[in-house]
């Protein structure tokens, strides 16, 4: 498999597609096997290899741009490493009444690699598109790695040892969205695992978002900041870009200078800060009413006891 | 004789060697524990040896020496030459050294206190007595026994600033309830004296709910100044105690103050003739308690409290009919009382002298400046650190062997 594809073409990827295929994984992975206790998450000798999943991309082909909008599941048969055929044209027939632009432009699946397999099924669907895509989904969660773990492969034919043959060649892409996915994104996003019903954890999920995030402009504007002493101190070579960029940077705050901003923004932030101290005051209170009443109950010698009574 | 001097000298000497390191210092704490007695039987003749020691370096062995020597009884040419060579000592030890022999230390500054209030002199003895503090505490928040000392030389020698420096300091860790009972009264008898009424009040509330199994005299009197004091900050006095208060207080209080209660009924009232015949009623009661000072306090207040209860039914009121509401003399005293009170900060009012009219204004801070935010934000680190410190107790609260009894049952 080579590194890169000579086509020309460009992908548009559209995230509905990424949520399709990433849905489908999770779904038959979690019926096919019971749920991995955490010993054994860890231990990737005992649990069995996840399960691949397979499905057809659909979209758009406009000139040298591929736009892929949508995607749909289909079974595999492995004993005889082919799709299911029928079922791929009855969703093609669905899939056109409701688009009729879209058609067929390849197929998905899962896993670390494309294999040699896939080979099989990529020539199967090579009389519906004469070069169809193929979208790799990688399941396996890497946190140090920081982009989408999708890869589209394309088919050429290479020369090797005298015989012509089809091999996967990488090609890259771009993330396309509509306003309407743009949103259920986001909303994916912040779904959190446990109940993020109650009013409590919402917001603090929010305020912690919102802190993250200044910390992130902290950290990065304290490397600036360092950056900056470094050159005056002449320990790194000046560059006027830099820092005519830093300096374009520094004018774009504060947005506004006016004293009715000032007194607005004071008083909003003053406000803030009474509630604040207010929730503190009520905690604090109710904590001592508590430990009052433990006392009281515990060193007072002839403190009511509450329904406690010798006649009972 | 001979042979104890002897032995005395070597650990003089053991004194010099041992005072270098820790290890050093805990050895010869050990040693000097021991030979108590032998200081004890030599007390007479040990003043001299204390020349030949170094208050700072050798502060534990001084102290130990220091102890003994004024443990015998004193005469009055002596106590001033004490006083001061305890002094010095105070001035000049070093705290981690003496903080290893707490009691020994208070002893001394016990004594120290005595010969101060025998010389009558109590101006000599605040500033001592501060250091001494300082050093012993082992930390801002501990009440060591010398607190209610140090304090009672402030009010003998009128001298109060340094008295309401400590009492800044939040107390949350204290030696003995004996220190802790004097120490809010006589801090309460100091912020009276400094017309900062809040912090008086705050602390007299803390000796009449403090938990005690009897009650004892001091609760008494700062009881009646509590009502005293409550009358004039607040204008109101509610006879219910709150819920943390012993149940011994609660049940008997009210039998030693009940004079103090009648004032405090017809303070409620409203007239200043009702409050004045009270007042004159029990006269020599309040003479008995020495609290006639705050008892005529409280009748000038009664004035400031009508003003501004005229603050939330008027706009503007005319200077006359200020002093016909509040039944005082004439104008231009209410013209003096109203001046008195804005600049105190306690009404916001404008007076036109021209017709004689007074305007009242709102509260005019609007909550929009710098200044503001850092107050209310180091408030808020100070309840946060606070809360952290209740949360500590509740959950030792709830271990306690006492408590799971109880809930048991």
């Amino acid at each position: 498999m080579a590194s890169s594809s000579s086509s020309g073409l460009t992908f548009k990827l559209h995230p509905l597609v990424i949520l399709n295929i990433s849905d489908h994984y999770t779904r038959i992975k979690a019926q096919s096997q019971p749920p991995p206790t955490s010993s054994a998450v860890n231990d990737a000798v005992s649990s069995p290899p996840p399960p691949r999943v397979f499905g057809c991309v659909i979209g758009v082909q406009r000139g040298r741009t591929v736009e892929i909008f949508n995607s749909f599941e289909l079974l595999y048969d492995s004993s005889t490493h082919t799709l299911d055929r029928a079922f791929l044209e009855n969703k093609q027939e669905l899939y056109k009444k409701v688009f009729p632009h879209f058609y067929v432009l390849g197929w998905y699946s899962t896993g670390g690699d494309a294999q040699e397999s896939d080979m099989h099924i990529h020539k199967a669907l090579m009389d519906i598109n004469e070069s169809p895509i193929y979208v790799l989904l990688n399941p396996s969660i890497n946190h140090a790695q920081k982009d989408l773990p999708i890869t589209i492969y394309e088919s050429e034919l290479h020369v090797i040892d005298g015989i012509p043959q089809l091999i996967f060649v990488q090609s890259s892409y771009i993330i396309e969205t509509v306003e309407a996915e743009r949103i259920s994104v986001d909303h994916v996003a912040h779904l959190k695992p446990s109940d993020g019903g109650s009013a409590a954890t919402q917001l603090a999920a929010h305020l912690t978002g919102i802190h993250s995030a200044i910390k992130m402009l902290n950290s990065r504007i304290r490397v600036l900041h360092h950056y900056l002493l470094a050159m005056q101190k002449g320990d790194l070579p000046c560059q006027n870009s830099l820092l005519r960029q830093v300096s374009s940077l520094l004018r774009r705050l504060p947005a506004i200078e006016s004293e009715k901003f000032q007194d607005d923004f004071l008083m909003e932030y003053n406000d803030t800060l009474l509630i604040t101290y207010l929730a503190m005051f009520t905690n604090c209170s109710s904590t001592m009413n508590e430990m009052v009443d433990k006392f009281n109950t515990a060193y007072d010698r002839h403190s009511r006891r509450g329904g406690r009574s010798a006649f009972i | 004789m001979n042979l104890n001097m002897n032995s005395v000298e070597t650990l003089v000497a053991q004194i010099h060697g041992l005072s270098g390191s820790i290890s050093d210092i805990n050895q010869l704490h050990s040693l000097l524990k021991q030979s108590e007695d032998l200081f004890q039987s030599e007390s007479t003749r040990l003043a001299p040896l204390l020349t030949e020691l170094d208050p700072f370096m050798h502060s534990l062995g001084y102290l130990y020496i220091l102890d003994a020597c004024t443990s015998a009884p004193i005469s009055k040419e002596q106590a001033s030459e004490l006083v001061l060579s305890i002094a010095r000592f105070i001035n000049l030890c070093a705290a981690e050294q003496i903080r290893l022999a707490p009691d020994k230390f208070t002893s001394v500054c016990k004594r120290f206190k005595d010969q101060v209030m025998l010389l009558e002199d109590p101006m000599q003895g605040v500033a001592p007595m501060l250091t001494a503090i300082r050093k012993l505490q082992l930390s801002s928040e501990h009440l060591t026994t010398l607190h209610p000392d140090f304090l009672l030389f402030c009010l003998l020698a009128k001298c109060y600033k340094p008295g309401l420096s400590i009492l800044e300091d939040d107390i949350f860790d204290v030696d003995q309830p004996r220190d802790f009972f004097l120490y809010c009264y006589y801090g309460g008898m100091i912020c009276i004296g400094q017309k900062k009424f809040s912090k008086a009040l705050e602390l007299l509330h803390n000796v009449v709910t403090a938990p005690m199994s009897i009650l004892n005299a001091i609760v008494v009197e700062a009881y009646k100044k509590y009502i005293l004091v409550s009358l004039i900050h607040v204008g109101q006095f509610s006879i219910s105690f709150p819920k943390y208060t012993s149940s011994v207080a609660q049940r008997n209080l009210k039998n030693f103050s009940q004079p103090y209660l009648e004032l405090a009924n017809s303070y409620g009232a409203g007239k200043i003739s009702e409050l004045e015949l009270c007042v004159q009623a029990h006269n020599e009661k309040f003479e008995f308690d020495k609290n006639l000072g705050l008892v005529k306090q409280v009748v000038s207040c009664m004035y400031k409290r009508n003003i501004q209860r005229l603050t939330q039914t008027y706009l503007t009121l005319s200077l006359q009919d200020i002093a016909n509401t509040v039944q005082l003399n004439s104008a231009k005293e209410a013209e003096m009382h109203v001046l008195q009170m804005i600049q105190d900060g306690e009404i916001y009012a404008t007076i036109n002298q021209k017709d004689g009219m007074v305007r009242f204004l709102e509260d005019p801070e609007q909550y929009k400046t710098c200044e503001m935010i850092e107050r209310i934000d180091s408030s808020i680190q100070r309840i946060m650190m606070l809360s952290r410190k209740l949360t500590d107790m509740d959950e030792q609260l709830s271990c306690d062997p006492l408590y799971l009894a109880k809930v048991s049952l």
